[in-house]
């Protein structure tokens, strides 16, 4: 592969991804003295953490409610629907005060409260008193808490120099013999050079796969680039059959209103102008947690009584707030209506469906950020050299359903235990081993192939046709007959792959290329989530099977991984949820029903 | 010397017209500035017509239709297709703004897309931000406080002082304003332009921030600051409604109240 | 709040005061050139001696190369890129300024004393 021409660099640590978790792991690294690499693939404020709307969850108590880590904990084991992981979800709830508070001084424009204090808002499934009343723990930025977050974490790491390789797209991990990650190859966009990065430590912050399905909010670039690069380093993945359908994307744009417009008084209506989710849930009612909500509109719509020409879809309404409000706690929502729909939310309510948002799965991790996986009967066996933070890892703080808020709590959290952990577990400066030649040309040859991938089908046609099948096949109901439809679609589609081809030849900014390279990951994701969808026979949070609509703690209350071979077929197995709790400070919460 | 000549790739000639084979009278031709550093052709205008009842609304669809459909080696930066990634700016129908905001229907005509004016351009429409991004370094946008808050405890603000960086904080990075002005296009290299002195002004007006005089101190500069002469591009074309002319008013007013 | 010495602010603030000044001056030059200039060369002749008008047209003259010099080195500034033709271009616009200043100056002191 002498055509490429390589740059070696050596660091401490090697970030892959500048979003909310991959920032606050570089923060915390360079500030704690590792030689740490952060390898993104679009400029850091251009992540889609950039997009978090509603608010970062912390029980910080400023709004006078007696609110406790202890509360915030308990909503989001019952939120998981009893499949998150209970120490990683007290570790989480427990960090989440002094995460806030350190991003507050890190400058993060919060709103504020007439004291002074960081403004918080209610959010759906977040709780006083087990379960008693709604709680107001959503500490926010108007409704650009992720603009304010990922722009202060970037100014940080201005502040402590840290070294960015941006427009860098991560091609494979670098797996050494024993199994172990020892750094990542990357393509620099600009020149179209490679490098290679060696680090005793290779994070993930990679980011969700929303760009699966055709209609999400996720943005164009989130392809899940480090997921499917463990799968092809011979790791599973785990849980990903548990996608989450926000409530209120705009009906056809498909972008995000926040559930804080729910927390600011907003509500649903069907053709009926009935506010069905007091029938739904009685106590949280519109903000009940997002899969109920998602598929109590489903069944409002499936059973005729959806708005519009169609009746295919509702409406939320925020006509009722005081303008005042409105301009002060959601003005991008204000100004998005009026883009996207030409709506004016002081007058009319806005057209809204389920759509696709948030990968409750992803890489399976400790609560440090280290990978695991299952050797045998040790469930928890750490892959030496490698972690997972963010969207792209499963911690799992989310289990079957994540609840608002907690997406940019859990990047803060567990970047910074990333870097915690690795300032453990790095030895600075220490030297690198030598790295077989063929680990790289291995991945070159993947790298060339496409490059020069000529055959008549276009990126964007299979893209498509795998995005509608995902669409139609693992959507917020499912049943055996559409999902083993839509695992022989998938495959069929994952095949003609094969004939794909692209028309840009050149090595310099080739968003052709790069386009491919994505289809690609995207492409062994969509397998492992529609057939890990397709072996859970039960409903549980985001997975609602038709079929079996009840919960089956028995038989599933367990995580799936599923690895995937270079022949494009699948491996599953389990690992065990953790029940037990991180100290004794809190007891363990059992299963029961979870209503709203 | 201002320079008379054009230099070298700067005449745009006409490129490759993609007629459209359709029924439908709903049509609307795009013409997109096309670049690349690989051979030494000049940039030409490739004209793409699309069949606008089989795109999305804004001119962002447009775009990846002709990338999915027709020619796939178009290249641009996108992302998040909400405008607050800041990725797809450019020059559409002669004003810089982000291409997902823009809707095809407010515009008349043929939609010509250029990249933003007067930057290196990597290629297409992908301008080189490295510059952009080192000014925004230079003026260390990060909170600067001697007086460190309690330890585990928010710094306190009055929602009247928070209110004080509404307009400033929401800034997309999309250089859009930046590279609307005049000023910058002839002194970019010194002058910092509107999106870094929004951002100056921004930790300045945050009654967090404890370093305002050495940030008035770093901007008193003829050129870093005093280059904007009041133009208003900057204003008119920023695409998330902001005004960076009135934030560098504002930092001239304090540096004259405060001598 | 004091600030470090530099010479931006400074150019920058008499730019503003001297365009701030040449309103008035300029609101009372047109119209005198309007009504008592453009007749007779007596009418001018009287015009120009009086004490008044001659300290205006001083205050004026002055404002306004001043003015014009500062002006003039914005448009170097902005335009000439080339560190010594700039240099040169701003030295000589200043020398010009003074020398048409001087110039004028003395051609009103001339009329006046005739």
């Amino acid at each position: 592969m002498s055509e490429y021409e390589i740059i070696d660099h050596e660091h401490d640590v090697v970030v892959v991804g500048a979003g909310g978790a991959g920032l606050r792991a570089t923060l915390g690294m360079v500030s704690g003295g590792l030689k740490t690499a952060c390898i993104t693939k679009v400029f850091p404020t251009r992540s889609h953490t950039v997009a978090a709307q509603g608010g970062i969850g912390a029980a910080l108590n400023n709004m006078g409610e007696n609110d406790s880590w202890q509360f915030h904990m308990y909503d989001t084991i019952k939120g998981s629907d009893w499949l998150g992981d209970q120490d990683a979800i007290e570790y989480m709830c427990k960090e989440a005060i002094p995460s806030v508070t350190e991003l507050e001084n890190f400058g993060v424009p919060f709103s504020r409260t007439d004291d002074g204090e960081v403004y918080q808002r209610p959010f759906g499934g977040h709780t006083l008193d087990y379960g008693k009343k709604m709680a107001r723990r959503a500490c926010a930025a108007a409704d650009r808490t992720g603009h304010a977050i990922l722009h202060t974490l970037y100014q940080q790491c201005l502040k402590h120099q840290a070294e960015f390789f941006v427009e860098y797209i991560a091609l494979d991990l670098l797996m050494d013999d024993n199994g172990s990650c020892v750094g990542v190859l990357a393509l620099c966009m600009e020149d179209g050079k490679i490098h290679r990065f060696r680090g005793h430590q290779t994070v993930l912050a990679t980011g969700g796969y929303g760009r699966v399905y055709f209609s999400c909010t996720s943005a164009h670039t989130c392809t899940g680039d480090g997921n499917a690069m463990v799968l092809r380093a011979g790791l599973p993945l785990q849980d990903m059959e548990f996608v989450q359908f926000h409530p209120t994307g705009v009906y056809g744009a498909g972008v995000l209103i926040t559930e804080g417009s729910r927390g600011e008084g907003g509500y649903l209506t069907n053709s009926e102008g009935e506010r069905f989710m007091e029938r739904y849930a009685p106590t949280a009612k519109d903000l009940a947690s997002r899969d109920v909500v998602s598929r109590s509109m489903t069944i409002e719509i499936n059973e005729g009584r959806g708005v519009g020409p169609n009746k295919d879809h509702i409406f939320m309404h925020l006509e009722h707030i005081d303008p005042a409000t409105l301009h002060m706690r959601l003005p991008g929502i204000s100004e998005t209506a009026k883009i996207f729909c030409g709506v004016d939310v002081t007058k009319e309510p806005i057209p809204v469906l389920p759509t696709v948002h948030y990968n409750m799965g992803g890489i399976p991790t400790n609560y440090h950020g280290e990978v695991v996986t299952r050797k045998g009967n040790d469930q928890n066996a750490v892959v030496s050299g490698l972690m997972a933070i963010g969207e792209a890892a499963c911690v799992s703080v989310h289990g079957a359903n994540r609840l608002g808020t907690n997406s940019l709590l859990d990047i803060v959290v567990f970047g910074r235990a990333a870097a915690q952990r690795a300032l453990k577990t790095v030895q600075k400066g220490s030297s690198h081993a030598p790295l077989s030649k063929s680990v790289t040309d291995k991945i070159l040859a993947r790298l060339d192939k496409m490059r020069h991938a000529n055959g008549d089908v276009s990126v964007g046609e299979i893209r498509n046709s795998m995005q509608n099948a995902m669409q139609k096949h693992a959507a917020v109901f499912r049943s055996n007959s559409s999902m083993s439809e839509g695992v022989k679609k998938v495959d069929t589609i994952a095949s003609s792959l094969d004939g794909v081809g692209i028309k840009d030849r050149s090595m310099i900014f080739n968003t052709d290329l790069v386009e491919a390279l994505e289809l690609e990951n995207l492409m062994q994701q969509a397998i492992v989530t529609i057939k890990s969808a397709e072996q859970r026979k039960e409903s549980r949070g985001a997975h609602s099977h038709e079929d079996f609509p009840e919960r089956d703690d028995k038989e599933w209350m367990k995580h799936t991984i599923m690895w995937l071979n270079n022949k494009m077929q699948t491996k599953v197995d389990y690992r065990d949820v953790h029940l037990n709790t991180l100290t004794n400070e809190v007891a363990s919460v059992p299963p029961a029903a979870r209503v709203y | 010397m201002a320079e008379f000549a054009l230099p070298k790739h700067s005449k745009v000639v006409k490129g490759i017209d993609y007629p459209l084979d359709t029924d439908s009278t709903n049509t609307r031709k795009v013409n997109v500035y096309r670049w690349s550093p690989d051979d030494d052709e000049n940039p030409r205008l490739d004209s793409y017509t699309i069949d606008l009842d089989k795109c999305g609304p804004m001119v962002l669809d447009a775009l990846i239709k002709i990338k999915q459909e027709i020619d796939s080696s178009l290249t641009f930066r996108r992302s998040c297709r909400e405008g607050i990634c800041g990725s797809c700016s450019m020059n559409i129908d002669g004003t810089n703004t982000l291409a997902c905001l823009k809707s095809i229907e407010d515009i008349e005509g043929e939609i010509n897309i250029y990249p933003l004016p007067h930057m290196e351009v990597v290629k297409d429409l992908v301008p080189d931000l490295s510059k952009a991004y080192e000014q925004l370094t230079s003026i260390k946008p990060w909170l600067q406080s001697n007086s460190n808050p309690e330890e585990g405890k928010s710094r306190k603000q009055t929602p009247n002082q928070r209110e004080k960086i509404d307009g400033l904080w929401e800034c997309v990075l999309c250089f859009s304003c930046s590279t609307s002005c005049p000023s910058y296009w002839w002194n970019g290299d010194k002058y910092l332009g509107p999106a870094v002195l929004l951002q100056a002004y921004r930790w300045i007006a945050d009654s967090r921030d404890e370093n305002t005089n050495e940030r008035l101190d770093d901007l008193e500069d003829s050129f870093k600051l005093y280059r904007c002469h009041t133009i208003m591009n900057c204003t008119k074309t920023c695409p998330k409604g902001l005004n960076p002319a009135k934030a560098i008013g504002e930092i001239k007013k304090l540096q004259l109240e405060r001598k | 709040m004091n600030s470090v010495k530099s010479p931006a602010l400074g150019h920058w603030k008499l730019q503003r005061i001297s365009a701030l000044a040449m309103i008035p001056l300029v609101m009372w030059f047109i119209p005198s050139l309007l009504f008592s200039l453009l007749g007779n060369y007596a009418d001018a002749l009287v015009w120009f001696q009086s004490p008044f008008n001659t300290t205006g047209l001083f205050l004026l003259f002055i404002t306004l190369f001043f003015h014009a010099s500062l002006g003039l080195q914005v448009v170097i500034e902005d335009y000439v890129h080339n560190e010594g033709l700039k240099i040169a271009s701003i030295i000589l616009i200043k020398l010009l300024s003074i020398l048409l200043g001087v110039l004028s100056l003395l051609c009103v002191l001339k009329i006046y004393l005739s």
